[in-house]
C-alpha cells in the first residue's frame, strides 16, 4: 500500500511540477465551460431566438405585430433601423431581419395588399424558426380583419347589402365581433415537463457543464497512454522493476493515482456548477459519485489499453487528444445528441463518452437517482473491464 | 535571400516528418470535420444541420373531427423528413416512453377537444358563443429541449389556425341579423349553405403577404460543412505556428541554433527563416485540409483566388501570434503547453464551436484578436458566394495582426539573448 501511495504521489508531483498543467486541469474546463454555456443562456435568462425588426411603418398595425412577436415563445424581436440591421445580417450577427415597410396599415390589409419582407441567413435553423414565428404572429393580427371581410362576404352571398355605408357598417361590427372573440380564446395548450418529480428547473448550460467535464477528464486519462510511454522510453519502468516492487503495483499505483486526480478534478468543476453556475448537481450525490467513478476507471482503461500499444509519449499525447476529441463530440458533449441524425445517435452507443454523457445528463436534467443511472454505470464498468483486460494483458514493460 | 528560403523549406521538412505533429496537424482537425459531418447529417444527404425523425408520440381521445385532423398533421408527408409519429393508445403509456427518453414528446388530444372549439347547436341558439376551454397538453422530455420546442412549435400552429378558423366562422354566423330568433335547424341550415363553397383558406390564411428573401435570388445553397471545415483547420493551424515556434527554442537547447549563429548568417535571417518555416507549413496544412475537404466531402469552398489569398493572410496573422507566443516562452514545454491552450481558447472565441451569433457580445468583441473568428468570417463569405473583393475587411485584419505581432516579437526577440552569437 506504502508503495501505491508513494507512485500516486510521485505521479501527482510530476504532473503538478509546472503551472500549465493547471491550464489544462481546472482553467481551460472552466472557460470552455462558461463561455459554451454562455451560448445557451440560463434558466431565468431569455431562451427566445433574437430577431432584428425593422419597423419602417410605424403604424398601430406594425406596433400590433411587433408585440404579437414580442408575445412570442419562439421569437425576442429587437427594434432596430434599418442601416443597423443591414450592418448585422451582412456581419452574420443575425439569423434573420424583419422589416415592415412603410404603408402598412388596416386600409392595406383591407385591400389585400399588405406585405412584409423577412431576410434570413441561407440554411439557418434559427432563421427557419423565426419565419414560423413571424407567419403566426401575422396570422393572428390580421385574422380579425380577414374574418370581418369573410363574414361581409359570406353575407352579402346570402342576404345582399342595400348601400356601401351598410356594408361598411357591418364589417365594423364584425371587426369589433372578431376582435372579441380573439380576446377571449382561451388557452388551448398546456406543456408538462416530464419525469422531474420534484420539479427540476431545466437549464441548458447543464449540457454545457456535463459535456466539458466529460471532455477534459477523459483527456488527460487516455494520457495515462503518455505516461506509460515516457516511463519505458526514459528507462525509469525497468529499474522500476529491479526493486522489489511488483508489477502489479506499478499498475495499479499509476492507474489509481491517475483516476484519483480525474476524481478530484471532476468534483471541482462540479463545485463550479453547483456555487457559480447555480446548476443541480447535488440532488443525489450518492448518483453523481457513481457516475464520476465509473466514467473515470472506464476512460483510463482505455489510456491504459492505448499504453500497451503506442512506442512514444508524443505519438501517446497526439492520439489521447485526437481521440478524446472526437469521441467527446461524438458522444454528445459539445452538442446535444437530439441534435444528431437518429442513425448516429444509435451507432455513438459503442463510445463510452456517450454513456457517461447521459448518466450525466440524467442526474442533472432528468432529476433521475440512483436506480436512473444504474445502466449507464454498468456498461461504463464494461468498457473498464473490457480495457483494462486488453492493457493489463498486453502492457509492455521494456 | 537564399539562406532564409534554406532555412524556411527545412523546418518545413522536419514538420512533416514528424508523425506526431501531422496528427495534430492533418489527423485531427480531418477526424473532427468528419465526426461534425456525420453529427449534421452532411453525409446522409442532409444539407442543413438540425433535427430530423423527432419521434413524438400522440394520444387521441377526442376522436372527432379535430383531433384527426391533428394526427393528421403530424403524418402529413412535408412533416415527414421532420417527425416521426406514433400513436399510443392511453395517456399513462405515452407518458412511460417519454419518461423512459424513448421520445421528445407526448401530444395528448383530450376527449372534447373538437367540440369545445365548434360551437354547438345549443351554443349558436343560445348566442352564446363562450366554448369550455379544453387543452391539448404536450408531455416533454426535459433531456430534449429543441425537440419537444419543434413539436409545441407544430401544435402551437396547428391551434392557431383553428382558432382563427373559428373566429372566422362564428363572426360570419354570429353577425347575420336575426340570427338570435333563429331557431337552430334554421341556424345549421344557414351556415351549411354559407359555406358550402369555403374551405380552409378563406378563414386561416393571413391578410398580410410575408415575402422572404435567401440573401437574394440566386442564394447559394450554403453548405454547413463549408463552416465547419475551416474552423477546425483554423483551430489546429494555432497548434502548427506554436510548434514552429517551439523549435526555435528547441535548436538553441540542442545546440543547432548558436552553431547556426557562429556560421555567417545574420541572425535576422535565422528569425526570418524560422517565420519563413512557420509560414510555410501553415500554409501547406490549411491547403491539404482544404483540398482534403473538397475531395472527400464535396465541400464547396467557392472562388479559388480568394482562398489563395484568404489562406495567406490567415496564416500570417496566426503566425504572429505563434512567434510572440515564443519571444515569451522560456522552454520548449511551456510553449507547448501555451500553444495548445491558445489553440483551443482561439478556437472557441473564433467561432469554430459555437457561432459567434449565439454568444455574449462581450466574447463577440473579444474573438476581433484571433485569426480564427476574420479567417471564418472569410471562409464564409467565400462559401456563400462571394469573391475576393468581397474580403478585404477580413484580410486588412489579418495582416494588421500579423504585422504589429512580428513587430512585437522582434522587440521581444532584440531584448532576450534567444538569437544572441
Amino acid at each position: 500500500m506504502k508503495k501505491i501511495i508513494a507512485i500516486i504521489w510521485k505521479d501527482a508531483i510530476m504532473r503538478f511540477s509546472g503551472f500549465s498543467e493547471l491550464l489544462f486541469f481546472i482553467i481551460l474546463p472552466i472557460i470552455f465551460t462558461f463561455l459554451l454555456a454562455g451560448g445557451t443562456p440560463g434558466g431565468d435568462e431569455d431562451t427566445r431566438i433574437r430577431l432584428l425588426v425593422v419597423d419602417e411603418a410605424q403604424t398601430a398595425l406594425s406596433a400590433q405585430i411587433v408585440s404579437e412577436l414580442g408575445a412570442s415563445s419562439a421569437v425576442r424581436p429587437e427594434v432596430v433601423s434599418r442601416d443597423e440591421a443591414d450592418e448585422q445580417f451582412s456581419q452574420r450577427r443575425a439569423s434573420a431581419v424583419f422589416v415592415i415597410p412603410a404603408g402598412l396599415d388596416t386600409a392595406s390589409l383591407q385591400d389585400g395588399s399588405a406585405a412584409v419582407d423577412l431576410r434570413q441567413q441561407p440554411n439557418n435553423l434559427n432563421a427557419s424558426i423565426a419565419q414560423r414565428a413571424i407567419q403566426t404572429a401575422l396570422r393572428r393580427v390580421s385574422s380579425a380583419v380577414s374574418a370581418a371581410n369573410t363574414a361581409v362576404n359570406e353575407r352579402e352571398k346570402t342576404m345582399p347589402f342595400a348601400s356601401d355605408a351598410e356594408k361598411t357598417a357591418y364589417f365594423d361590427k364584425s371587426l369589433k365581433l372578431a376582435r372579441e372573440l380573439q380576446e377571449d380564446t382561451p388557452q388551448r395548450v398546456a406543456v408538462i415537463r416530464a419525469a422531474t418529480p420534484d420539479q427540476v428547473e431545466y437549464d441548458p448550460r447543464a449540457n454545457s457543464s456535463a459535456g466539458q467535464l466529460i471532455t477534459w477528464v477523459f483527456i488527460p486519462l487516455f494520457g495515462i497512454s503518455e505516461l506509460f510511454a515516457y516511463e519505458r522510453a526514459t528507462g525509469t519502468l525497468r529499474r522500476l522493476l529491479t526493486t522489489l516492487t511488483r508489477k502489479a503495483t506499478y499498475l495499479l499505483g499509476t492507474i489509481s493515482g491517475q483516476v484519483l486526480m480525474a476524481i478530484v478534478q471532476m468534483l471541482l468543476l462540479v463545485g463550479f456548477g453547483i456555487l457559480v453556475m447555480q446548476l443541480n448537481w447535488g440532488r443525489d450525490p450518492l448518483a453523481l459519485a457513481v457516475m464520476l467513478v465509473c466514467s473515470a476507471l472506464a476512460a483510463a482503461a482505455i489510456g491504459s489499453a492505448m499504453g500497451a500499444f503506442v512506442k512514444t509519449s508524443g505519438q501517446a499525447n497526439g492520439l489521447s487528444i485526437m481521440l478524446g476529441m472526437v469521441m467527446a463530440l461524438m458522444g454528445g458533449c459539445w452538442y446535444p445528441l437530439e441534435l444528431f441524425p437518429p442513425a448516429i445517435q444509435t451507432f455513438v452507443k459503442v463510445l463510452p463518452t456517450t454513456w457517461a454523457m447521459q448518466g450525466l445528463l440524467d442526474l442533472v436534467l432528468r432529476g433521475g437517482g440512483l436506480a436512473d443511472i444504474l445502466p449507464e454505470a454498468g456498461v461504463l464498468l464494461g468498457f473498464a473491464a473490457v480495457f483494462f483486460t486488453i492493457g493489463v494483458l498486453r502492457f509492455r514493460y521494456e | 535571400m537564399q539562406k532564409l528560403f534554406l532555412i524556411g523549406l527545412k523546418d518545413l521538412k522536419i514538420a512533416f516528418r514528424d508523425r506526431a505533429a501531422l496528427m495534430f496537424m492533418l489527423l485531427a482537425p480531418f477526424l473532427l470535420t468528419l465526426g461534425l459531418g456525420f453529427v449534421t447529417g452532411r453525409f446522409s444527404g442532409g444539407s442543413t444541420s438540425g433535427l430530423s425523425d423527432i419521434p413524438v408520440v400522440i394520444v387521441n381521445l377526442d376522436k372527432a373531427q379535430l383531433g384527426d385532423a391533428l394526427v393528421d398533421v403530424f403524418h402529413a408527408e412535408d412533416l415527414s423528413a421532420l417527425v416521426e409519429p406514433a400513436v399510443a393508445d392511453s395517456t399513462a403509456a405515452a407518458r412511460r416512453l417519454i419518461d423512459e427518453d424513448q421520445a421528445a414528446a407526448a401530444v395528448i388530444i383530450p376527449a372534447g377537444f373538437t367540440e369545445s372549439i365548434m360551437p354547438t347547436r345549443e351554443m349558436l341558439a343560445a348566442g352564446a358563443f363562450e366554448p369550455d376551454p379544453v387543452q391539448i397538453e404536450i408531455y416533454t422530455n426535459p433531456a430534449r429541449p429543441t425537440s419537444a420546442g419543434v413539436i409545441k412549435a407544430i401544435v402551437d400552429e396547428f391551434v392557431s389556425r383553428v382558432e382563427e378558423g373559428r373566429i372566422g366562422g362564428m363572426t360570419s354566423i354570429l353577425g347575420i341579423p336575426g340570427i338570435e330568433t333563429m331557431s337552430p335547424v334554421e341556424v345549421e341550415s344557414l351556415t351549411r349553405e354559407m359555406f358550402a363553397d369555403a374551405n380552409e383558406q378563406d378563414f386561416s390564411n393571413a391578410a398580410i403577404t410575408l415575402r422572404t428573401d435567401n440573401q437574394g435570388a440566386e442564394a447559394v445553397a450554403f453548405d454547413p460543412l463549408a463552416y465547419m471545415a475551416p474552423g477546425m483547420a483554423l483551430m489546429f493551424l494555432m497548434f502548427t505556428v506554436s510548434y514552429g515556434g517551439r523549435s526555435l527554442l528547441a535548436e538553441k537547447i540542442q545546440g543547432t541554433l548558436p552553431r547556426l549563429l557562429v556560421s555567417p548568417t545574420a541572425p535576422w535571417q535565422v528569425l526570418g527563416g524560422k517565420v519563413l518555416g512557420i509560414f510555410l507549413t501553415g500554409y501547406a496544412q490549411v491547403a491539404i485540409l482544404i483540398l482534403a475537404s473538397a475531395l472527400f466531402f464535396q465541400v464547396r469552398w467557392g472562388d479559388p483566388f480568394g482562398i489563395i489569398v484568404l489562406i495567406a493572410a490567415a496564416v500570417f496573422g496566426a503566425s504572429g501570434w505563434g512567434l510572440l507566443l515564443t519571444a515569451l516562452g522560456r522552454s520548449t514545454g511551456q510553449v507547448g503547453a501555451l500553444g495548445s491552450a491558445m489553440m483551443l481558447i482561439f478556437g472557441i472565441l473564433g467561432g469554430t464551436f459555437i457561432s459567434l451569433e449565439n454568444m455574449p457580445a462581450f466574447v463577440r468583441a473579444i474573438s476581433a484578436i484571433t485569426p480564427n473568428a476574420w479567417g471564418l468570417d472569410g471562409f464564409t463569405t467565400l462559401a456563400l458566394g462571394g469573391s475576393l473583393s468581397d474580403l478585404g475587411k477580413p484580410i486588412l485584419a489579418l495582416l494588421v495582426m500579423g504585422a504589429s505581432l512580428f513587430a512585437l516579437s522582434a522587440f521581444i526577440f532584440g531584448r532576450s539573448n534567444v538569437m544572441k552569437r
